[in-house]
């Protein structure tokens, strides 16, 4: 342990270069783990943390939002069916407005029962109570829907008021607003004059006592062949698209998660290689093979703490920003699991050094062979 | 040179394990291509595939078609600004089909185009109620002769012929008349409909020699700020999420490369490391550090190459065996000559860490070495 520390501090840099590169990986991950994350909430998130627990999509919607229509025939269908306690109209589209200034996209959705697609996350203000009111997503205040702030539909000239703030129910990675579904019907009508009308995207339905959400969705779909009902989960997960964000981001995982021990392990081993002669001698004169392990493993253990540490330090401070439209947050639950899972796969990758360490013969001493490469 | 290749012959086994690391790696590297160009030919097919030089959106659809509006008013100015030859109207619905045979609930997505110019390899504008379908269809069960219902009101669209490469949003399209259009949308999606002489945007052909940027100036000073217009190059990528698709992917490809450069480096490293000893006597009977530096560097080329090779026959294993229509993969020939460059380039950047080490070695050590 002395000596291992000992030759840590005489060669620093060394040390410290690949404390910094497993440290980048580390950030390089963590910082990924939270952009997936963000990606995903500003994609669904208006799903997740709406008020609703089951919604209804038409099967021609395809599980998206923005593709559903219920027509009023299929409307009275999911409204007659046995176990719906409640069901209430939710309207949602993407429309130009013009905030701050500028002319952006947004996602509004209407909803009309307050129990049935009101947002959940209300950090700051109010719900809408009035015609024309909005409640939108916090991240996007600095773009002009802040409390307080007036956003105008295209090219109608609607004037929507920010009555209120909710986190993490973006859309579609578009700044979001809630609004009821009076007023969601004054915007399809503002943004497109010649429409016939909104029609809602899906139905808001809570189940009646004694029924199970999931009993809810399975008697909607085997009475509704037109419909498809989901859970408030399994709306958000099944969202198109989704999918592949996460299974990109996973191959992206599983190749840094493998380079991390590579690097390190590869490392360890050039230098137990380059150390050859004198872990032999140092064998040679009584050390036990068992101490020398102890040595390597022990410098393997503070780089990677050193490189772990690093990463966090760099994670933190960005983990709080904004990438583009898409709001980050500390992922706590990730920074746990790569650094437990890391700092093993590095313990584990210094095993081939161990057994090289291990393999010397101190009679080699005597020839100055060294390790076997 | 010749101990290099000797080595590569007699001890291919110490080659293993960076062949096969370097061979995940260009596979990577050649999956993720062959997936940027198939999502961005499944998003601007459909524009892409345009016989025209400027796209004409609403001053403020975000460039979004189905968000736009040109008024017929605009049209009629568009049509009188100087370089513009031929002016067709264009609007797009999404909305799922029903295809004969396939079960209830599985439902094709389509983006159902009403046009009056051709896109590249689409005929005229066939009657009211048929459709052309892009190819990507045929993985949903659609077939030539076949009516689709289209949304929830059903609309009815034949099907009568095949057109390649031309979807929009990841989707399959179907490619009708104006009033096929019109129809479906007001059927299907009233809060979209779009008034009885507008359409959602304009395609424009220029006149001989006229430059497609200038003209979409041209137009835009024309109507007074209400079209928002772009040459068609620019219009492709413009379209929402191309940029963003792009960029991302190319930061992962170019992470990839610098992995692919560490592991090459560490493992020569490795090699030299272990040669030292080797490299001192060869030295000492008078061989070059450049012609040993030369040897690593063979190696390292040949062993990429292999692994380029093997990664390069999965990758084009993997696009045939892709139906087309299921994942959005596309490999082209060009993706697998330059996945394969930057791979060779990234094996001499990371073999040249070696080159210190290997400058490096005193001869002298040879003298007192046992090996």
């Amino acid at each position: 342990m002395f000596l291992a520390l000992r030759e840590m501090r005489r060669a620093v840099v060394r040390f410290a270069l690949l404390a910094a590169s497993v440290g980048l990986l580390v950030f390089l991950i963590l910082f990924q783990q939270t952009l997936q994350a963000g990606l995903i909430t500003s994609f669904i998130g208006a799903i997740e943390h709406q008020s609703s627990p089951v919604l209804v999509y038409s099967v021609d919607g395809l599980r998206n939002l923005e593709g559903s229509v219920i027509t009023p025939d299929l409307e009275q269908q999911i409204r007659a069916v046995d176990g719906v306690g409640a069901a209430g109209r939710i309207g949602q589209g993407t429309f130009s407005v013009t905030a701050d200034g500028d002319v952006t996209s947004a996602a509004v959705i209407g909803y009309e029962d307050e129990r049935l697609g009101a947002p959940t996350t209300l950090t700051v203000g109010r719900l809408p109570s009035n015609a024309d009111e909005v409640v939108a997503l916090d991240s996007a205040a600095d773009e002009g829907f802040g409390l307080g702030d007036s956003v105008t539909v295209e090219p109608g000239g609607l004037e929507l008021a920010v009555v209120g703030q909710a986190s993490e129910i973006g859309l579609q990675a578009a700044p979001t607003l809630f609004t009821t579904y009076e007023t969601f019907e004054r915007v399809v009508t503002a943004a497109n004059p010649d429409s016939g009308g909104a029609l809602p995207a899906v139905i808001g339905v809570a189940p009646a006592d004694g029924v199970t959400d999931g009993e809810l969705v399975q008697g909607i779909d085997d009475s509704v062949p037109d419909a498809e009902a989901l859970t408030r989960t399994d709306a958000a997960k099944g969202t198109p698209g989704i999918d592949q964000i996460q299974q990109s981001f996973q191959v992206i995982f599983l190749l840094y998660g493998l380079v991390v021990p590579l690097v390190t392990g590869l490392f360890f081993l050039i230098l137990t290689l380059q150390k050859a002669g004198a872990l032999t001698l140092l064998r040679a004169v009584g050390v036990t093979g068992g101490s020398l392990v102890r040595s390597l493993l022990s410098q393997v253990a503070i780089v990677l703490v050193l490189g772990i540490g690093i990463g966090i330090a760099l994670y933190a401070p960005l983990a709080s920003q904004r990438l583009g439209s898409i709001p980050l947050s500390f992922q706590t639950g990730a920074v746990v699991f790569w650094s437990v899972l890391l700092f093993v796969l590095g313990i584990l990758s210094a095993l081939v050094s161990a057994r090289r360490v291990l393999r010397i013969d101190p009679i080699e001493a005597t020839t100055g062979a060294g390790v076997k490469a | 040179m010749n101990i290099a290749v000797t080595e590569l012959r007699r001890r291919p086994s110490r080659f293993v394990t960076t062949t096969v690391i370097l061979t995940l790696l260009a596979t990577l590297l050649m999956l993720l291509g062959g997936l940027l160009d198939g999502l961005i030919a499944g998003s601007t097919g459909a524009i892409n595939a345009q016989r025209a030089d400027v796209f004409v959106y609403g001053a403020t659809a975000e460039r979004s078609i189905p968000r736009s509006r040109i008024a017929p008013e605009n049209r009629t100015t568009i049509e009188g600004v100087d370089g513009v030859e031929e002016v067709g109207g264009i609007g797009v619905v999404q909305l799922g089909a029903r295809v004969p045979g396939n079960a209830a609930r599985d439902l094709a997505p389509v983006a159902l185009f009403g046009y009056q110019l051709s896109p590249e390899g689409v005929p005229a504008p066939p009657e009211a109620g048929t459709a052309y379908a892009d190819r990507t269809l045929e993985a949903n069960g659609v077939a030539v002769g076949e009516t689709l219902q289209v949304g929830p009101a059903r609309t009815q669209v034949k099907v009568v012929g095949w057109v390649d490469g031309l979807a929009y949003a990841g989707q399959g399209t179907l490619w009708a008349s104006t009033d096929t259009w019109r129809t479906a949308t007001a059927a299907n999606r009233p809060d979209a409909v779009v008034g009885a002489e507008d359409f959602q945007a304009l395609l424009v052909r220029a006149g001989s020699g006229v430059d497609a940027t200038e003209l979409a100036r041209r137009i835009d000073r024309s109507t007074d700020g209400a079209t928002d217009s772009l040459a068609l190059a620019a219009a492709v990528e413009a379209i929402p999420g191309v940029t963003e698709q792009r960029s991302t992917f190319n930061q992962i490809i170019g992470v990839t490369i610098v992995i692919a450069v560490v592991v090459v480096a560490l493992f020569f490293a490795l090699l030299t490391v272990e040669r030292t000893a080797l490299y001192g006597v060869l030295k000492a009977i008078g061989a070059t550090s450049g012609r040993l530096f030369r040897g690593v560097l063979l190696q390292a080329v040949v062993v990429t190459a292999i692994a380029a090779t093997v990664g390069a026959v999965i990758a084009v294993g993997l696009d045939l065996l892709i139906p087309p229509g299921s994942i959005p993969f596309t490999l082209e020939p060009a993706r697998v000559v330059s996945s394969v460059a930057f791979l060779l380039v990234a094996a001499v950047i990371g073999c040249a860490f070696s080159l210190r080490r290997v400058l490096r070695i005193d001869p002298a050590s040879a003298i007192g070495s046992s090996t």
